[in-house]
């Protein structure tokens, strides 16, 4: 454990150098004394397969007309203890949860901090973990003696609940923010962005259909992910994509929600967060993300692996999962992957290769660090004010944004996440101007 | 079921006729009852929602002999009742087979 806050530290060293350049002044995120700064609690609770769709369906008690309507979500679910109630209930077996996880919490509070200054935006976040260690662990390569082959799968995956492979995948920490253009975000916040059809959700996709459609293979996607209901001429129907000038369109005109993820293995070893946007699809920002996929598309043996000479080993095996930090960073501790290395059945190499170098564009843009003490994790995501690229949304100072958050925890993806109904974000508002976190101007 | 509401609606009755009317309300065991049955998801105390608040409802009813008898009908046999959208639709059955339960809960919306 002392290892990965120490990782975290290392890391946010990296970040103050980014912060210290240029001609404004900006905050060095480990050092806002965070104590002074307003707290809001955010509950964040388990929605299963609580889709779109679903949500506009029958099976919604009387309350489809609402939603249909654009009422928002709370404006039936305010009652104390809502978020607490529903989380608690979906998380287990029903109609909205056909996999329940075993022993997976159905809530979670998360606290959440905001300030800014002439650079950034800083986003805190605390949460508890369901485990006693931090997700930092995500999938590896595994040589079985003859090939290399992925090992380690979400919760969710049957082969996972069925007892034939570990769950292994890492902590996420997301948030999407809209500026008032997305139709009906203010009030329903993410759930317009979660549809049947997709990974995990019912009547998911199958590869054919995916191969059929016009609009998945023109932005060449070979599955169905987060979407808005403007990118498709039937909302509830993830096949009648909008033509790719129609959607272009869209996003032009600020249609989109920017979508930022800290994620405890792909991200945070190289102190950033990611920075993607959600549309027609969950897409990445145009540039480079800070990680990649380490397996070779021909052989799927890795391309980089440990550098012994640094770290001590050139892969792990399985007893030592959760027993120190294992990121494979290009600038830290990686080497090309060398075939002839003596490689023994278990070895485990991450399927993951990072790179705060390579980040590049506006996929580089947020920055974060992080730490993990006593079954908490605490992020401070850091977003530059006054963005200019065509996939971001531009937080200002004064301005107010409407922010869905959610928690990936226990070794999980897609649904298996904590989410909350929708809440405004200020920068600075001028008092008088509601909003659930202001975020604080620092000195 | 169709011969379970009027039995219930009779016990209510029965226990109102015995004087209970004045009888200290359990707020908890109301609200815990509200909430199973999904009643705040419409209802709140002091704004309204899909429905009218409960201290719109005590209001219309406070000083009415046949508020209880009114109440309970709407809870018992889910008659159609106005929206605050103008709309109508038919009021939820509580479920719950205590009568006591259920009037404690009348009780506790003609007190806010």
């Amino acid at each position: 454990m002392k290892k990965t806050v120490l990782f975290a530290q290392i890391a946010a060293l990296g970040v103050i150098g980014v912060f210290t350049t240029g001609t404004v002044t900006a905050a060095d995120p480990a050092k806002i004394n965070w104590s002074r700064i307003p707290a809001t609690n955010v509950p964040l609770f388990y929605p299963g397969q609580s889709s779109y769709e679903w949500l506009r369906s029958d099976a919604h008690k009387n309350a489809a007309k609402e939603v249909k309507r654009g009422d928002s979500c709370t404006s039936c679910h305010d009652e104390e203890g809502a978020e607490k109630d529903l989380g608690n209930k979906l998380v287990q077996a029903g109609p909205l949860e056909p996999m329940p996880v075993k022993g997976k919490s159905g809530y979670k509070d998360l606290k959440v901090q905001a300030a800014y200054d002439e650079k950034n935006a800083y986003l805190r976040f605390q949460w508890k973990t369901d485990n006693a260690y931090p997700g930092t662990e995500h999938q590896y390569l595994r040589f079985d003696g003859k090939k290399w082959e992925v090992w380690g799968f979400p919760k969710l995956d049957k082969i996972v609940q069925d007892g034939q492979m570990m769950g292994i995948y890492e902590d996420r920490m997301s948030i999407m923010i809209d500026d008032g253009k997305v139709p009906g975000f203010a009030k329903q916040g993410c759930w317009l962005s979660c549809h049947d059809g997709q990974r995990d959700m019912q009547k998911q996709f199958t590869k054919a259909e995916v191969a059929a459609n016009p609009l998945l293979t023109s932005i060449k996607k070979s599955d169905v992910r987060k979407y808005l209901p403007e990118s498709r001429n039937d909302p509830s129907d993830w096949k009648t994509g909008k033509s790719v000038e129609e959607i272009n369109k869209i996003k032009a005109a600020g249609g989109f929600v920017d979508l930022i993820q800290w994620r405890a293995h792909r991200s945070y070893p190289v102190g950033m967060a990611d920075d993607g946007y959600v549309l027609e699809f969950r897409l990445g920002d145009a540039g480079k993300d800070m990680f990649s996929g380490n397996a070779d598309a021909t052989t799927h043996a890795p391309k980089f692996m440990w550098d012994a000479s640094k770290v001590g080993y050139k892969s792990i095996t399985v007893d030592q999962l959760h027993q120190g930090d294992h990121f494979l960073i290009r600038e830290k501790n990686a080497v090309p992957f060398d075939p002839n290395a003596g490689w023994k059945e278990g070895d485990m190499v991450p399927d993951y290769i990072l790179s705060r170098e390579d980040a590049k564009g506006s996929a580089a843009d947020n920055n974060a660090i992080a730490s993990w003490k006593d079954g908490m994790w605490t992020v401070v995501m850091v977003r530059p004010l006054g963005l200019t690229n065509s996939d971001d949304k531009a937080l200002k100072a004064g301005g107010v944004y409407d922010i869905g958050f959610a928690a990936h925890d226990d070794n999980i993806t897609t649904r298996g996440h904590h989410v909350s109904f929708v809440k405004t974000l200020g920068l600075g508002v001028a008092k008088g101007t509601k909003v659930d976190i202001n975020a604080v101007k620092l000195p | 079921m169709n011969l379970t509401k009027p039995l219930l609606v009779a016990g209510l009755l029965s226990l109102n006729l015995a004087g209970s009317a004045l009888a200290a309300v359990d707020d908890e065991a109301a609200k815990a009852l509200g909430k199973r049955n999904d009643c705040f998801k419409c209802h709140a105390v002091d704004k309204a929602k899909k429905g009218p608040s409960y201290q719109k409802i005590a209001a219309k009813y406070k000083g009415k002999a046949d508020a209880e008898e009114k109440l309970m009908k709407n809870l018992t046999t889910g008659p159609k009742v106005k929206l605050e959208d103008g709309t109508e639709e038919e009021h939820k059955i509580i479920d719950t087979k205590d009568p006591k339960e259920l009037k404690n809960l009348i009780d506790w919306i003609l007190s806010r």
